[in-house]
């Protein structure tokens, strides 16, 4: 249905054109993210808030490149959570679709998988979510919070509440074993003996978790203890259940997840969650004026039904239901970062655009933001405590964090 | 909020005292300012003078002042303001309100207009601030500047808040109180707690005070007093001070002149005591979530195992009919809330309507899938691998659309949360519930089986299709009912597992490979196989996880099962037959 | 579609379409790839060689399954697992020919720099010794043959040493490809965790990203599924290809004949093994990622329901089915970003009640349509041309 309206855009385009009028002209921009499988839990949204910042967007007046208007015209790929899959629609989207910049991937993998195609092609992908760094590449900007904006921090703020045990515990792949490394290395120099610090990895889609409460429950009987998870999305669930049902609280043993956002938090059972922290760039609680347009505009936004794709009139799904979150917010600024750039170079090209890209400052819905050499953002990191509501409650700030990928140029 | 907090810790038959509990506690231990009431202003003299004191000691720039002050407060037990003000305070939602260079602590009220703003109370004495004209004063947080805690004042606000706690009529607050104090080993507290232990009656709390205070007593100078501490732990298999004997053990035997031999044996037999205790606990322990494992992979395999099992369709789709179960759980939950409100009965009840429920709508979507596909498959059942694919991939996808791609909140009764402490021994009352609902739903499967004429029909099916249609049974009818009683059971398998784990379109590719690995190594077509393969699965699994972790735990299962099929190549039970292909 | 099963030479009909597929595939794509001009509409892009390259990898793949399935009985739900083996195998060497062009500008692979190897293995400079050998080509080139077939020899050595058969058999592999998979997501498997191997520079010197090379890569692969597809043939018309059928048919019977029919099936496990690794070596270059996600128990599924779709049985079904539906795969995901689920899970569900013979039957039963609809009234039910399998599932003798 979306490629018939393309389509019929193009065929308009094209007959405007041979008429010799001057109709507004498209920038293509690809959508790369997984809409079936595993990780469609989490990148839907991603996609849905990236056609709504087009849309933001194009009736703001599109792009301004060298006098004209460019209307931007997304192409949405399904890569299904399958990462050749992912190369495969990346290579399509560059040099098929020719697309000037593309939005797009969750999990590491997936940006490996595609990082060879974009410098192969030239091609620029923006990557929104947080990720263990140690990757630098320059056809790729990251808005994501790199470890030393989300993962010291937290940890940071734990010590400071006197905490001296340390449970680290993840989903077992690659995201969760590099930042529990980085972070045993930060908390060992900050004097945390070996014997306080424990690892423990799960597999995918792990359900069962009585285990490593019971064992967390004895590590925590002797008070000064806390969780760090890294536990991905889906395992969050059956965790937290566990968790409560043998009595632990956010009073007792506080955790603090990297991976639950306010778009999780929908899944999740929220009364279990109370008080327990999440460490972000961002908030939906946040208040400035740029978030208070961010959230209603986009809310208003989802209840148009045509534009979804998903008609919530007839599922009975209450857009009301719908939340923004980090990586929602980091996907698009990345879109504004790089209208920004395009409109600085005047050009769509990739090397151009790739120039003005860098001290590109944007004033985003948690404060200003700016795209630094490294290709990562400095950005304010929050932690917040969760709140019932499903929404966190910021109880600390830091401002002006500067990304940094590589862990051995924080760690000293 | 608060309500729920509290209930983490309830036991099923408490929840409704708790809530009169809730109601009447009013909120020390709350932490910021989000639950101010408009107090009341004339309680007692006593809390008048203290209210004060601790208004002069926020807008004093002394810390020596102020700390003296909270020491004060300490015991003076509850008031409300006091409690609030003390919270905030300490993250920094206290804030001065200057006129004519005179400054006033006022809190915030949570109550909000349109424009963030919100009413000021004086923390003097609770009353609301107000302006010239009478009117009250509003204000949003950034038009005052708030009171400066530094950390160490932090503590000490911390620490007369855990000293209310002690004093809280809540049992379960007053007990996380005490072992929170306990862990300090601060002396100061000691004569709180002293008192407080003559006058307790709630047996656990007295249990809390007695460890909190002995663990104080183990960093006493005075020897006998040390060794009464340890020998007193010791007796008490507290775990929770196992850390701080341990410690103190390295300490002693680092400095034994200092500590001398008595007190190092003292120390060395406690800790044996309560470490042998811990073996005993986690070894009960680990049955017991053995056998919870292995009741969640029977529920969920059981549909399965008719399915699969008893009629040879390769049920690929079984993952996703598990999951229209528990979508079926959400939907009724919902529905129960819009009935009967989102608190209370609705969430009590709704469980129970939905195990129905979900058996009801998986066993119709069952029934449709049989209707539609797989009657036209059971001459060739390898082909319904291929069909029962691509069902199970439509149905994620359509569920996807409807409910959306991000789980749904399912929310447990309260009577499913917290769990039964024995020894020490956690038995979650939802694993409990698990357990209870694989033996019913086993015995209900065999009764239906081995006693009903329907039971009897299915089993002549399954044995000899074709003999039993010329016996008079209408195996269509029979094939129909059996495949949806499968898919039935598979949908409340989906209602109860989504009391334990997420709800999501997902949901079923977790279960998947578990449930045919249970069917296949208990030996098709056999019930009694299927129960001992989930049993043999979940207690190793949950034997093998605190050796090896959960990830290699999980691989030497699957080595465990790839060898077992060497000795059994037909499965834990096979099914015997004089049929050579058979 | 019977009638293909069992005859044994390659007929005339049947090699001239072959020899005409061939010609199209291996020169004349490549070379309207190579030497007509982009603005050409005759011209095949290097995103179409690519995806189509991958396309008969997974052709190899589904030989692979089919060899085991269609022809011997033997359902195996972790012929993925080779698959991946073979790709990782090809896959080391590749890594080891980043050279100094990694992130960290160091002879090691960067998840080795990174993960503190060379703490782990100070004697190797941080190498871990297996690693070693795969510097070499050909050694690799070796492993990519070897290390499925070890694998498949002492696997399938044990289950059918035991004589497990049908589904027991299918749970079996499914059970040690997921074993597999949990193993290698572990970072410390020193196979590089969930990330797996990417980001390859060169292939026996040439720059791997390169069109040319692409192309090369495509036509090797080609080449492969040709000759693979020639040498199952070939195999099957053979008397050892009678009594793989005669196995599939009735394993109890070849058995009182006096064959030993464990050491036939190990032989064509080991085989079917070789055959995905090959497909999976020349995968990996192509699609530039090798993970453990790729042996993931649905990867395995997947190949079985491509052979299903093209038709099982028959040799050129399973080649037909994952060439259609990962081609439909490639369109509607792109097409349909939202709806292809739809599209292949019903497909999948159409072909089953309807095509029973997969896609390539769709002639044999057009044929037999015909032949009842000319003899009315005595037209026979369909009795299913699918061999029975897993026996132990159904319960009917």
């Amino acid at each position: 249905m979306k490629n018939l309206r393309l389509k019929f855009l193009i065929l308009l385009a094209a007959v405007g054109l041979s008429a010799g009028a001057r109709a507004a002209e498209t920038v293509k921009v690809g959508v790369l993210h997984s809409l079936s499988g595993t990780m469609a839990i989490s990148e839907t949204s991603l996609k849905d808030v990236l056609l709504f910042t087009f849309d933001e967007v194009n009736k703001a007046g599109g792009i301004q490149v060298g006098g004209s208007k460019y209307m931007i015209e997304p192409v949405v790929v399904d890569p299904a959570s399958n990462w050749p899959l992912f190369a495969e629609k990346a290579r399509q989207l560059l040099e098929k679709d020719k697309v000037s910049v593309v939005f797009g991937c969750w999990t590491s993998v997936s940006r490996k998988s595609v990082l060879p195609v974009f410098e192969q092609l030239n091609g620029l992908l923006f990557y929104p979510v947080q990720y263990e760094g140690e990757e630098l590449s320059k056809n790729i900007f990251y808005t994501a919070e790199a470890v030393n904006q989300q993962a010291v921090p937290a940890v940071d703020y734990m010590l400071a509440e006197g905490k001296k045990k340390f449970y680290l515990l993840g989903s077992d792949y690659v995201y969760p074993r590099t930042t529990n490394k980085i972070l045993k290395q930060y908390l060992r120099s900050k004097g945390i003996p070996e014997s306080d610090l424990v690892e423990i990895y799960t597999p995918f889609g792990h359900t069962d978790y009585q285990t490593i409460v019971a064992a967390i429950k004895q590590f925590s009987a002797g008070g000064k203890a806390c969780v760090i998870s890294t536990l991905n999305g889906d395992t969050n669930v059956p965790f937290f259940k566990e968790f409560a049902n043998a009595g632990l609280t956010s009073e007792n043993c506080p955790v603090v997840s990297f991976s639950i956002s306010e778009d999780e938090f929908r899944g999740l059972p929220a009364k279990d969650l109370v008080g327990h922290l999440g460490c972000w760039t961002y908030f939906m609680s946040i208040k400035t004026p740029e978030n208070a347009k961010f959230v209603g505009d986009f809310m208003g936004w989802l209840k148009d039904p045509k534009v979804t794709g998903v008609d919530y009139k007839v599922s009975g799904v209450d857009p009301k239901g719908r939340v923004t979150c980090s990586p929602m917010n980091l996907s698009r600024m990345g879109v504004y970062l790089w209208k920004q750039a395009v409109e600085k170079a005047g050009s769509f090209e990739v090397d151009k655009v790739r120039t003005a890209l860098i001290g590109q400052k944007f004033k985003g819905p948690a404060g200003e933001v700016t795209m630094q050499e490294n290709h990562h953002l400095v950005n304010n990191v929050f932690i917040g405590e969760t709140l019932a509501s499903g929404q966190f409650k910021i109880i600390k700030s830091f401002t002006g964090v500067a990304g940094e990928p590589f862990s051995s140029k924080f760690l000293k | 909020m608060l309500f729920s907090r509290r209930q983490r810790y309830s036991r099923p038959w408490t929840w409704h005292w708790l809530i009169a509990a809730a109601c009447c506690l009013g909120a020390p231990l709350c932490r910021g300012a989000d639950a101010v009431p408009a107090a009341a202003p004339d309680t007692a003299t006593v809390d008048a003078r203290a209210r004060a004191r601790l208004a002069e000691a926020i807008v004093a720039d002394e810390l020596d002042l102020q700390l003296q002050v909270l020491r004060e407060l300490g015991g003076s037990g509850a008031d409300p303001l006091i409690g609030q003000t003390l919270t905030a305070w300490r993250g920094g939602a206290v804030y001065l309100f200057e006129t004519n260079g005179t400054r006033t602590p006022v809190l915030l009220d949570t109550q909000t207009d349109s424009e963030g703003r919100a009413r000021a109370i004086r923390v003097a004495d609770g009353a609301l601030l107000a302006g010239g004209d009478g009117q009250g004063l509003l204000f949003t947080a950034n038009d005052l500047t708030s009171a400066d805690a530094s950390s160490k004042l932090r503590r000490a606000i911390k620490t007369a808040l855990d000293l209310f706690g002690v004093a809280n009529p809540n049992p379960k607050m007053r007990r996380d109180a005490v072992v929170k104090l306990g862990q300090e080993q601060n002396a100061d507290y000691l004569p709180h707690l002293e008192a407080r232990l003559k006058i307790e009656t709630e047996a656990e709390v007295h249990r809390a005070l007695q460890e909190a205070i002995a663990v104080t007593r183990l960093l006493s100078d005075d020897a006998a007093t040390r060794e009464a501490a340890i020998v007193e732990l010791g007796a008490l298999r507290s775990i929770t001070s196992l850390v701080f004997l341990k410690q103190l053990l390295t300490q002693a035997e680092g400095d034994a002149a200092k500590y001398g031999p008595a007190t190092i044996k003292a120390l060395r037999r406690s800790v044996w005591e309560i470490e042998n205790y811990l073996w005993w606990g986690n070894l009960f322990g680990t049955a017991f979530r053995g056998l919870s494992l292995s009741a969640v992979l029977l529920v969920a395999a059981i549909g399965l195992a008719i399915t699969f099992g008893l009629m040879g369709v390769i049920n690929m789709a079984h993952g996703e009919i598990i999951m229209v179960g528990a979508y079926t759980a959400y939907v009724t939950q919902n529905l129960f809330a819009s009935w009967f409100g989102k608190g209370g009965l609705g969430i009590e009840l709704y469980f129970l309507a939905a195990l129905a429920v979900s058996f009801v709508v998986a066993g119709a979507v069952g029934l449709v899938l049989e209707r539609g596909v797989i009657r036209f498959l059971y001459r060739r059942p390898l082909e319904s691998l291929l069909a029962t694919w691509g069902v199970s991939l439509v149905l994620q996808q359509l569920f996807r659309h409807i409910f959306g791609a991000a789980n749904v909140q399912v929310t447990s009764p309260s009577w499913l949360s917290g769990s039964l402490v024995i020894h020490d021994v956690l038995l979650a009352y939802n694993r409990i519930f698990v357990i209870a609902f694989a033996f019913a739903i086993v015995a209900g499967t065999y009764l239906l089986l081995t006693r009903t004429s329907l039971g009897l029909q299915i089993r002549a099916v399954m044995q000899n299709r074709a003999m039993a249609s010329a016996l008079g049974v209408r195996t269509d009818r029979v094939n129909m009912l059996t495949f949806a009683l499968g898919s039935g059971l598979a949908g409340m398998a989906g209602a109860c597992l989504s009391q334990i784990g997420n709800v999501g379109p997902s949901l079923g590719q977790n279960y998947i490979v578990d449930c045919f690995m249970v069917v296949v190594l208990g030996g098709v077509g056999n019930l009694v196989g299927t129960v001992s393969a989930a049993l043999g699965v979940g207690v190793t699994d949950q034997i093998l996880q605190p050796w090896l972790g959960a990830v290699l735990g999980k691989i030497v299962v699957l080595g465990a099962i790839i060898l077992f099929l060497q000795w059994r190549p037909a499965g834990l039970f096979a099914t015997r037959s004089r049929n050579l292909e058979g | 579609m019977t009638e293909m099963i069992s005859s044994p030479a390659i007929s005339r009909r049947e090699a001239l379409v072959i020899a005409l597929l061939a010609l199209i595939g291996l020169v004349v794509l490549p070379c309207l790839n190579a030497f007509v001009p982009s603005t050409s509409p005759l011209h095949v892009s290097n995103f179409a060689i690519t995806v189509y390259g991958k396309y008969l990898c997974y052709a190899v793949l589904a030989i692979g399954v089919n060899l085991l399935w269609g022809y011997t009985g033997l359902l195996s739900l972790g012929q993925a697992l080779f698959f991946s083996l073979g790709g990782y195998a090809l896959g080391m060497h590749l890594m080891l020919k980043i050279g100094k062009l990694g992130q960290y500008q160091s002879d090691l692979p960067d998840f080795m720099v990174f993960l503190e190897f060379p703490k782990r293995f100070p004697e190797t400079g941080g190498l871990p010794p297996h690693w070693i050998p795969f510097h070499s080509f050909w050694f690799s080139a070796a492993a990519v043959i070897w290390v499925p077939a070890l694998l498949a020899l002492v696997f399938g050595w044990l289950a059918f040493r035991s004589r497990i058969k049908g589904v027991y058999f299918s749970i079996l592999s499914q059970a040690l490809t997921y074993a597999a998979t949990l193993l290698f997501f572990r970072n410390d498997f020193t196979f590089g965790g969930n990330n797996g191997l990417t980001d390859f520079k060169f292939i026996l010197g040439a720059d791997i990203n390169a069109p040319s090379t692409k192309r090369w890569l495509y036509i090797a692969s080609g080449v492969l599924l040709l000759a693979v597809y020639l040498g199952c043939r070939w195999l099957t018309s053979t008397k050892f290809g009678l009594i793989q059928r005669a196995i599939r048919d009735s394993e109890n019977r070849v058995l009182f004949s006096g064959y030993a029919t464990g050491r036939f099936k190990l032989f064509v496990f080991v085989v079917s093994a070789v055959i995905c690794g090959l497909g999976g070596a020349l995968y990996v270059p192509q699609v530039g990622i090798i993970n453990p996600s790729e042996m993931a128990p649905d990867k395995s599924l997947e190949a079985v329901v491509w052979c299903a779709v093209g038709g099982r049985g028959s040799m050129l079904g399973p080649v037909v089915g994952a060439i259609a539906v990962n081609a439909m795969k490639s369109y509607a995901t792109h097409a349909f970003p939202e709806q292809w689920l739809y599209l292949l899970g019903g497909m999948f569900i159409l072909v089953t009640l309807f095509m029973p013979g997969g896609i390539v039957g769709v002639p044999a039963q057009w044929r037999a349509a015909r032949a009842r609809w000319t003899r009315k009234g005595e037209a026979a039910g369909d009795k299913g041309t699918a061999p029975a399998v897993l026996e132990s599932a159904t319960k009917e003798p």
